[in-house]
């Protein structure tokens, strides 16, 4: 997928978040949040349940604009555009910007127009060019063998493992160039767990990559960079070799090692 | 290391433990006497109904006009029959695309305010008794004074005012439904740049299939029972209609007919009113039936 590959960024920064506080009502969730994200890298963020981190993710991609109550302080810049400006169109926005949810949630529908449904509602009409993409996106994933003679099944007949894989093709349809994974794999099972890991150290050769995560071990195994929230807070970020090994934080330094 | 007892920590209660299964008993006693003192007349309706009126309970009866005198004595009930299609057409026009379009936007678009008073709104119509709907149905459609439709005592101002009573069914049912759809899905849409419309009409729309069909049966359901709102909008024909509205646009209906035949002073006439009962019975007995049917084919084929 070399159309992925985007050269107009020099410093190689896609997503720069700059001082990013987030309420719900008069709940603080997000506390002054700095960070930036490389291109083609994998980016974990870590922390317990309740951290803010899954929020975090929302934001951005806009997807906290239907919760009622949200308020939000800060930029975010993709690209070098903030996209909680007034111009941006969140719809544009949110097709350069892939995400996978926790549970895997394939629409009732079939395998074949789960995937379609991202470039139908962009207004893509050509039955070959759907059909062929479909097909390329299944392949990516690596579902493409298991489910060729059943596209026309429901998606909700495949395990859930299959499921998650098709979250994944379904979210790179549109051929975007961030991926967001709010716990891809907390619903899993270890072997399809191992297969979406696989997916997504392969995948940051095409997408920039953030993945939430509580799970240590997994992070450790796909990361380039990491992130620790606790409270709202970011605690820590840096590279993964240095995050894991010699974290500077001494919260981050008993999370990673499990003594929460 | 002290080793652990496998003494109870508390003495078991005996005479606790007879007791409760006693007033466990005494709950299951009641809830069946109320199971049955609650179906009873049920039973008993479908009963009398039928052993009354079981003589003219034949083809003829449903396919045959009524004639003789009083009119009825001799022919059937299709004036009626004909007359509730009618008016289940007519108000399903009206309380379908409302219905379906008010419970979308309270579970959808809505903001919570204006969720709130909508809702408020909704549960006061359903509350509404229905020969409150008939007056205001009689000045807005049938008055032939003063402002409004002026659609004469007519199919047309029956159904529209039997559609009013529908519509909040439909509204309350059609919100529930989408409310019970996963928010992953919606939110699967919206995350692939999705406007809310086309996840909509895409996802949730199909997934809720089954409960906005059983909002619509639900409510034909209610209407097909409904007397006092068509008194004064419709009233009765005991002819084919010629129209919808004015002069001849009246149609029958089973429930007036049996508001009708049971103050005649005529044993035929009571006769065929309880016949007519079985036949409202059966019909919405079939309602039911094809709302089960469309319930297990929702889940069995679109979820």
């Amino acid at each position: 997928m070399p159309e992925n590959i985007k050269k107009d960024n020099a410093d190689n920064i896609i997503v720069d978040v700059k001082d990013l506080n987030f309420y719900y009502g008069k709940y603080h969730l997000l506390k002054s949040v700095n960070l930036y994200f490389k291109k083609n890298s994998v980016c974990t963020l870590l922390g317990p349940s309740g951290c803010g981190k899954s929020t975090f993710l929302r934001t951005l991609n806009r997807m906290n604009d239907y919760t009622e109550g949200a308020k939000l302080t800060g930029e975010v810049l993709i690209n070098g555009k903030n996209i909680y400006d007034k111009s941006v169109d969140v719809v544009e926005l949110r097709r350069d910007i892939g995400m996978v949810f926790q549970n895997p949630n394939p629409f009732p529908k079939s395998i074949f127009d789960n995937i379609a449904f991202g470039l139908k509602i962009h207004g893509i009409k050509n039955k070959d060019f759907i059909v062929e993409r479909v097909e390329k996106c299944l392949k990516y994933s690596g579902l493409y063998d298991e489910v060729k003679d059943k596209l026309n099944k429901s998606a909700l007949s495949l395990s859930g493992g299959q499921q998650q894989r098709l979250c994944i093709a379904r979210a790179i349809a549109t051929n975007p160039s961030i991926l967001l994974m709010d716990e891809p794999t907390a619903y899993l099972d270890p072997v399809s767990t191992s297969i979406i890991l696989d997916l997504i150290n392969s995948f940051k050769k095409y997408y920039t990559i953030i993945v939430v995560s509580h799970n240590v071990q997994q992070s450790g195994r796909i990361s380039d960079y990491s992130g620790f929230f606790l409270d709202g807070e970011l605690i820590e970020f840096d590279e993964a070799g240095n995050f894991f090994t010699r974290p500077k934080d001494k919260r981050t330094e008993n999370f990673i090692t499990s003594r929460y | 290391m002290e080793q652990q007892s496998h003494e109870p920590v508390f003495p078991a209660n005996r005479g606790y433990l007879k007791r409760k299964k006693f007033y466990n008993n005494v709950a299951v006693f009641f809830a069946i006497t109320a199971f049955i003192i609650g179906s009873f007349p049920v039973f008993h309706i479908i009963y009398k109904a039928v052993s009354i009126g079981y003589k003219y309970l034949n083809w003829h009866f449903i396919s045959t006009l009524p004639t003789g005198f009083p009119i009825g004595a001799e022919g059937g009930i299709l004036n009626a029959v004909i007359g509730d299609l009618y008016l289940i057409v007519i108000a399903s026009i009206l309380a379908v695309p409302i219905g379906i379009g008010t419970g979308l936007y309270l579970s959808l678009f809505g903001k919570k305010r204006v969720n709130g008073f909508l809702r408020l709104l909704n549960e006061l119509m359903i509350g509404i008794p229905s020969i409150v709907w008939g007056i205001v149905g009689f000045y807005v459609f049938s008055t032939n004074a003063g402002p409004g439709f002026h659609f004469g005592f007519s199919a047309l101002a029956g159904g529209l005012t039997l559609g009013f009573i529908m519509t909040p069914i439909i509204t309350l049912l059609t919100e529930q439904a989408v409310n019970q759809i996963p928010a992953s899905y919606i939110e699967g849409a919206l995350a692939l740049g999705a406007t809310k419309w086309q996840a909509t009409r895409a996802v949730i729309l199909k997934a809720a299939l089954g409960g906005i069909f059983t909002g619509i049966l639900l409510g034909v359901m209610n209407i097909i029972g409904q007397t006092a709102p068509l008194l004064f909008t419709n009233y009765y024909n005991t002819g084919m209609p010629t129209g919808v509205t004015g002069p001849g646009g009246a149609v029958g209906d089973l429930a007036m007919l049996i508001f009708i035949y049971i103050h005649e002073p005529s044993k035929i006439l009571h006769y065929k009113a309880e016949a007519a009962s079985v036949v409202l019975l059966f019909f919405i007995f079939a309602l039911d039936l094809g709302l089960r049917l469309i319930n297990y084919l929702a889940k069995r084929f679109i979820l």
